[in-house]
């Protein structure tokens, strides 16, 4: 187990280094690059080969990306032109009120896709099946800023039960903390609900089939006993998926953040979309790229340690 | 050359064969080929499709995508009005409340129906374009990458794999951010997050294909290496790849509709779902059913793609 997890530890050190490649080179290699910002148009020729000499722009490309990288390591990642403050100190105020977001609706999304993937597993055929799967189905097919708009209008606006948007803060107490969180969460999960409940679906089924249900069954096992069995046996795919799951939530936090005004990452990259802010949106893939590399890291662990059969296929 | 071994070659690929040679083996295929044993030839994708065509959900839901396509096509003939110019006065009007604009209007006045209908084409072509485009490049990366092997296999899936350490949304967002707004630039940041995924499952086909005896014939015979890929792994593996890349139409939809959202689709006034839901929605108050009529589309094209892939799934399912 401990070799395994130090070879696994060690497969993510190149996965991250090319993360970093992907990282720098969109940002600096594409027509608009992350320079364009402090280089203005009335400029003449000298100055501007002065202002690109000064931000090392004529150096090649793998020792302005060395440079870079040593600096991120250090912490600077870059400077925002059109905010005038450092991308550090920016992303610094943000990751947590994104990563609460996100790991919210990624815990209760993974919950409810389970306990409904389950009754649709175990009723295979039968309504709550196919009730099951055409809510997944909706879920997997909605956009989420169309949900959120619907929501939004719905009981923000109409019946004013919850707030139009917003991020209080957990300072300001848990209620309207809690508040300010159901209408994020449930626009944010409701895909997750529905990839995690078609995957512990189709995972019980395969069980289900399975001869040793049957030797369970045929040992005189009571039927809670034989799903206790049959729960154990089909968790496996579904740690996978809300691994990915809560990633993805992540990644799709610049749509749910900009709908609901959370002051998180997804709002800053919004933000920096329109003014061509390249400075912000690296550093936000970079923060979001390693927690997914982490968290990919942590999900294949945890599930070596729980499924033996899975500790084979392991890198 | 012998009777039997030309009998036995899949296809001649050897320069070393003279015409005579080559038109004996023409000729034995004929004769083969001409004997009559009742068994008729079974196509893939015909059997697919008449499996596909049982089920119901999955029928209806491609007639939905192919009228949606009809109306993108003939649009100028069917909207009833210009997509691109409204009336001030008529903004926001109710569905129904006028009888020249049955769905109603836009925040400028603009004919919500002209627009949806014309909407359809950019939709439609967010949907397949990076779709198609991203099957034809992950199947040369994924084949190429298992063919090959050692190195250049270790190179081009450890490539994938880094693009493939990003949520794919924020890929596209990133990618759609430095390129800037517009079409081509969408479609090029959805194509770039759908080659990932293909080439993994092309590479992973090519993989189980490579090592049978058919291919080890065609190397024999003198084929060369592109040739060995495109008349015998490719075909092989084509079924498999098509059947997934179905299911990544609607994912590419919604990424682009996402980026249309945040304005990195089709530049205003293109009337694009995603971008009349993000500009509208500031009216939903006033004018709700206006504002959801794009997410509403949206949503209800998403649905059809999924399910139209998941009957195309089952149907190509030998098992059932």
């Amino acid at each position: 187990m401990t070799r395994l997890t130090l070879r696994r530890l060690a497969y993510s050190i190149p996965i991250l280094i090319g993360v970093s490649i992907v990282c720098f080179l969109l940002m600096n290699v594409l027509p608009g690059n992350a320079a364009a910002g402090l280089i203005s148009d009335q400029m003449t020729a000298e100055e501007k080969y002065a202002a690109e000499e000064g931000l090392g722009l004529h150096d090649p490309l793998p020792v302005r990306y060395w440079d870079w990288l040593t600096k991120v390591v250090q912490g600077d990642m870059g400077y925002s032109a059109q905010r005038h403050r450092d991308v550090s100190e920016l992303l610094g105020q943000a990751w947590a009120n994104t990563f609460i977001l996100a790991i919210v609706s990624a815990v209760i999304g993974v919950a409810i896709g389970i306990l409904l993937g389950y009754q649709a597993g175990i009723r295979r055929g039968r309504l709550a099946d196919k009730l099951v799967s055409t809510f997944s189905l909706a879920g997997l097919s909605i956009p989420s800023f169309f949900l959120g708009v619907v929501l939004l209008s719905i009981f923000a606006s109409k019946l004013r039960m919850f707030p139009a948007g917003g991020w209080p803060g957990l300072e300001e107490g848990l209620g309207s903390a809690i508040q300010s969180l159901v209408l994020p969460v449930a626009t944010g999960s409701l895909v997750t609900v529905g990839i995690t409940a078609r995957v512990m679906r189709a995972a019980i089924v395969d069980v289900m089939a399975a001869d040793f249900v049957e030797t369970l069954r045929a040992k005189g096992l009571s039927e809670f006993e034989v799903r206790k069995h049959v729960m154990r046996n089909a968790i496996s795919p579904v740690l996978t998926t809300s691994g990915v799951q809560l990633g993805y939530l992540l990644g799709g936090s610049v749509v749910v953040e900009t709908i609901f005004r959370w002051p998180g990452m997804g709002t800053l990259t919004y933000n920096a979309i329109s003014s061509r802010d390249l400075p912000v949106i690296q550093g936000t893939m970079l923060i979001i790229a390693l927690a997914f590399v982490l968290i990919n890291l942590v999900v294949d662990i945890v599930q070596a340690a729980i499924d033996p059969r899975v500790r084979g296929t392991l890198v | 050359m012998t009777e039997m071994m030309v009998r036995r070659l899949p296809a001649d690929f050897g320069s070393s064969a003279t015409p005579e040679a080559r038109a004996e083996a023409e000729r034995l295929t004929g004769d083969w080929l001409a004997v009559d044993d009742g068994a008729k030839p079974q196509s893939f994708w015909v059997e697919t499709f008449k499996r596909f065509l049982e089920n119901k959900v999955g029928v209806g839901a491609a007639c939905f995508i192919v009228l949606l396509a009809l109306a993108a096509i003939i649009a100028p003939w069917v909207a009833p009005h210009d997509p691109l110019v409204g009336v001030a006065t008529d903004r926001l009007m109710s569905p129904f409340e006028s009888s020249s604009h049955i769905l109603g209007t836009d925040e400028q006045g603009r004919d919500l129906l002209s627009r949806l209908i014309y909407g359809g084409r950019l939709t439609l072509i967010a949907a397949f374009v990076p779709t198609i485009a991203a099957t034809v490049i992950g199947t040369v990366i994924g084949v190429t990458a298992a063919m090959m092997g050692g190195l250049v296999q270790t190179v081009l899936m450890r490539s994938m794999d880094m693009l493939y350490a990003f949520p794919a949304v924020l890929l596209a967002i990133a990618v759609g951010a430095s390129l800037g707004p517009g079409l081509a630039n969408a479609l090029i940041a959805v194509t770039i997050v759908s080659v990932p995924p293909v080439s993994r499952v092309a590479e992973s086909a090519t993989r189980r294909v490579v090592t049978k005896e058919f291919v080890d014939a065609a190397k024999l015979s003198g084929a060369s290496p592109v040739k060995v890929a495109t008349s015998q792994i490719v075909p092989n593996v084509l079924n498999d790849i098509i059947v997934y890349a179905s299911g990544l139409v609607g994912v590419a939809m919604l990424i682009a509709a996402s980026l249309s959202f945040l304005g990195l689709g089709s530049l205003p006034p293109a009337p694009e779902w995603g971008f009349m839901l993000n500009s509208m929605r500031n009216s939903i108050s006033i004018a709700m059913f206006n504002v959801m009529l794009p997410g509403l589309m949206i949503f209800l094209t998403s649905v059809c793609f999924n399910l139209a892939s998941d009957a195309l799934r089952e149907a190509t399912d030998s098992r059932l």
